[in-house]
């Protein structure tokens, strides 16, 4: 099985690709001018932001240095297209020849190319609408090899570039389109147009088992174009008919060939890696930390910051906590003393937590039950029911009991109790 | 003697502009030269192609599918015009998005104002006709492969297309990007020059024009071109001749030399203009401005397709045939050798113009008469582009001048320079009107 994708997003530019239009207007044909409306007599002027973030994705995802990158006009006619072409590129694009990294193998990114979005269709039931705030709004077309082998590697690759590109500023929410090419058997079948991760994944189901029957039954399966039905859930035969794309390209005349040797890349983030190395170096699940950072810049900052001086499991902890209550962009120095209660096992509640990040006085936050509180109570405990210790060495579960009633009176981890306790009942 | 001077230095009453258009006006309905007429509020008279952009003024590239297209700005080249006083008084008449040598590809053509029997010249017809029939104005024009030399020649005009981005495309309908330039027409190089000090210069809006410092090196050296001279009309290579000899007594060194690409520029130049233009043009659909199709309940590819059919058969001679050369069967053959060829012609024609200027007549032939152009079959017509087309397709300055008269009609002579020295040759051509005549049909808007 062969899997390639065509990814789309929107670049964080506050400006459109070739005008100074805002990228973020939300009345319908307002953000638009004589160049984004395709006017006879406008011409394009490259937005270079679109260019640095192109140039950077391009790194990040290991391509090769390209020393001037340029445009060309991709033709076809449709009513969303105002020029009936796009400004996109080929040969000449911001990235080319890289791979990004999973698990298992390198997948190979065979280009990465800036252009713009056509405007949007809004279909009503006996008419269409078109709102031209989104014509122009520079996107970055990230094309990939046939190098995906199967669900888990498509999974993990989506994952992990988008990540990439999160960490690149790019608004993964905003627009995710994939067209998703799959091949089981000789020809290759294109999925255009799905949106976000979970319909990528149905689509690639479905279509894996469509192939596979057909494979099975002896029968062709026929190169075309297929559309995902997202209620249904099954792929379908695009109506348009099949035809070899003909698009006559053509340097775009209008613009120039622009050098990226001056541009200045974005350092890139590579959460999934870094998880895994402080899994490996602090002992924790890898698991827990990538779900924690992966899309999280400040959760990776807290992470970096404090792991030198703290444990990572309270590290851990306190993420998690702030991230639980919308906190997670505390001030650095206020982190220390939440670091210092969650370490001595005294998890904040919610309104101390809210006085901890803005910095206000609080007053037992800091002063956590030490471990020999804590362990005068376990005994006071056991004290007060002795049949506990019987119970608990034919089922450790009933040490649960001990550690309710512990937490049940200070603001305590009950990992940290029952460590305690493993430790006075094993003594 | 610039004309623009001496009307600056006079009192201009308000009236003067009323007057004149009521002068033009019954003229025009005659030559067709412009295609809107304003009042202008003030300044020496301007008008502008066309295909260029004027805010709030129809501007369709004289094209039936741009009927009612209001552009909402200012080509920079007319934004700059204003801005430095100048009075806009109307668009003029062309070939449909500059498709044309004659000026006939129009609902109405221009005539020619020494004969109305004869054609104006294209694509700039409309320019060449004003500037040859207004006293005092100048005409802001654009030429892809000899839009502003040849109609200029059939008119008696001077006209100057300078190096290929010197002045912003920001508001010219495209007909190729790579190959169109703004230029000016007038009655003397020294007006031509006046005006293109204020046009020229790099703009935001256009990211291929250029803030290169102009110059006017003379080379003491002048270029005849075998293959410029190869099948142009006898009639006009015995008074080119003459043209030739005046230049050595102005004190220029002539030479012959070949330039063994040009057999190839014409092919290369149509290539290129065609795929350009074909993409251009995709985008008139009938939709959004011009020509509309009231229909909403078709399909957009009928509904797209209903609102082509307004093109001009030569533009859609060139659509197709542009489409063809850059799909992706034929593009090698096609599309990427004639780059090729533009690129090493440019060497070629550096080479010598290093050395000195070319002259050469602009047209192999004599003015011809409307029913004869009519008759030409479009190849004919391509090849009557052969002088034009070499400056034209490298993007090189020149400018073309009339030179002589023959049996009443203007005949016009070309000088090409390199890159950037576009005021060496306004420079020569304002030393050769000295010991020259301009002869005049009309003089409207006298003072």
């Amino acid at each position: 099985m062969k899997i390639g994708l065509e990814v789309h997003v929107a670049l964080p530019t506050k400006t459109k690709l070739f005008c100074s239009c805002s990228t973020e207007a939300s009345e319908p044909n307002t953000s638009i001018c004589p160049i984004c409306m395709g006017l006879p007599g406008a011409k394009p002027m490259l937005n270079e932001k679109a260019l640095e973030v192109g140039a950077s994705i391009a790194k990040a995802l290991n391509c090769k240095t390209q020393d001037t990158t340029s445009f060309v006009r991709k033709v076809y006619f449709y009513p969303d297209l105002p020029k009936s072409f796009q400004i996109t590129q080929t040969e000449d694009a911001i990235g080319r020849e890289g791979y990004l990294g999973i698990d298992s193998k390198k997948v190979g990114i065979r280009r990465i190319q800036l252009e713009e979005d056509p405007a949007k269709i809004i279909r009503e039931e006996d008419y269409t609408l078109l709102d031209f705030n989104r014509s122009g709004v520079p996107l970055v077309e990230i094309v990939t090899e046939p190098d995906i082998s199967s669900e888990e590697e498509l999974r993990e690759f989506l994952t992990e570039l988008k990540s990439i590109l999160y960490y690149l500023g790019v608004d993964i929410e905003k627009e995710f389109k994939v067209d998703l090419n799959i091949s089981l058997g000789r020809n290759r079948v294109e999925i255009k147009n799905i949106t976000g991760v979970k319909n990528i994944i149905d689509a690639e189901r479905y279509e894996v088992e469509r192939q596979g029957k057909l494979l099975k039954a002896g029968q062709e399966i026929a190169a075309e174009t297929r559309s995902y039905n997202e209620a249904k859930m099954s792929t379908e035969a695009s109506r348009e008919k099949e035809s070899e794309e003909e698009y006559g390209f053509i340097y775009e005349p209008d613009l120039t060939t622009y050098s990226t040797k001056g541009i200045e890349l974005a350092k890139p983030v590579f959460a999934s890696r870094l998880a895994g190395e402080y899994a490996a170096r602090y002992n924790v699940s890898a698991k827990t930390l990538k779900e924690l950072v992966l899309f999280n810049k400040d959760a990776l900052s807290m992470i970096e910051h404090a792991k030198e001086k703290h444990d990572m499991k309270s590290i851990i902890a306190s993420v998690e906590l702030l991230s639980k209550y919308n906190m997670l962009d505390m001030k650095k120095e206020r982190l220390e003393r939440l670091l210092l209660a969650v370490e001595k096992g005294v998890y904040p509640d919610k309104e101390t937590l809210s006085k901890l990040y803005k910095g206000e006085q609080v007053e037992a936050a800091g002063d956590a039950v030490d471990n020999k509180t804590i362990d005068k109570e376990i005994r006071e405990v056991i004290k007060k029911n002795p049949s506990i210790l019987e119970e608990y060495k034919k089922n450790p579960k009933a040490a649960n009991f001990i550690v309710g009633q512990i937490t049940k009176k200070y603001k305590v981890h009950p990992r940290m109790v029952s460590e305690r306790l493993n430790e006075i009942l094993s003594g | 003697m610039s004309s623009i001077g001496e009307f600056e230095g006079k009192d201009i009453p308000e009236s003067y502009y009323p007057k004149l258009v009521k002068e033009l006006e019954p003229i025009n309905k005659r030559l067709n030269a412009f295609l809107t007429i304003s009042n202008p509020e003030g300044g020496f008279p301007f008008s502008v192609k066309d295909n260029i952009c004027v805010n709030g003024v129809e501007s369709r590239a004289g094209s039936r599918i741009l009927k009612g297209y209001i552009p909402p700005f200012n080509a920079t080249a007319v934004e700059r015009m204003l801005n430095s006083g100048f009075g806009f008084l109307g668009k003029t008449n062309m070939d449909e998005f500059g498709f044309g040598s004659f000026g006939l590809n129009t609902e109405v053509p221009a005539k020619n104002p020494f004969d109305e029997r004869y054609v104006a010249g294209g694509s700039s017809s409309g320019a060449a006709v004003a500037t040859s029939i207004l006293k005092y104005h100048v005409a802001i024009s654009e030429s892809t492969g000899g839009s502003i030399a040849t109609p200029a020649a059939f008119c008696g005009v001077v006209g100057f297309t300078p190096t290929y981005g010197a002045v912003s495309r920001y508001g010219l309908i495209d007909y190729a990007n790579s190959l169109d330039k703004i230029g000016v027409m007038a009655r003397s190089a020294e007006d031509v020059r006046i005006v293109f000090d204020k046009v020229k210069g790099s703009d935001k809006y256009d990211t291929t024009c250029t803030d290169a410092k102009f110059t006017a090196k003379d080379k003491k050296k002048v270029f005849i071109i075998d293959q410029f001279t190869k099948g142009v009309d006898e009639k006009i290579l015995s008074s080119f001749e003459k043209l030739v000899e005046k230049f050595k007594d102005m004190g220029y060194n002539v030479e012959n030399r070949e330039i063994r690409l040009a057999e190839k520029a014409i092919a290369a130049y149509y290539i290129i203009a065609m795929a350009e233009s074909s993409t251009n043009l995709a985008k008139y659909t009938g939709f959004k401005y011009g020509l509309r199709n009231e229909r909403f309940d078709e399909h957009y590819n009928e509904f797209f397709t209903k609102a082509r059919k307004a093109f001009h058969k030569e533009s859609k001679r060139r659509i197709v045939l542009g489409t063809m050369v850059r799909s992706a069967s034929v593009r090698d053959r096609y599309y990427s050798k004639a780059l090729k060829v533009r690129s090493l012609l440019l060497d070629e024609m550096n080479a010598l113009l290093k050395e000195g200027f070319i002259l050469s007549p602009v047209m192999p032939i004599l003015t011809p008469k409307m029913a004869e152009a009519e008759s030409l079959t479009p190849l004919e017509m391509y090849k009557s582009d052969m002088l034009t087309i070499p400056a034209n397709l490298c993007g090189l300055p020149h400018i073309s001048f009339p030179y002589a008269y023959e049996k009443g009609m203007p005949l016009g002579a070309q000088l090409i320079t390199s890159q950037f020295n576009d005021y060496a040759i306004m420079d020569m051509v304002s030393k050769w009107e000295k010991d020259f005549e301009y002869r005049f049909k009309y003089n409207l808007g006298e003072l």
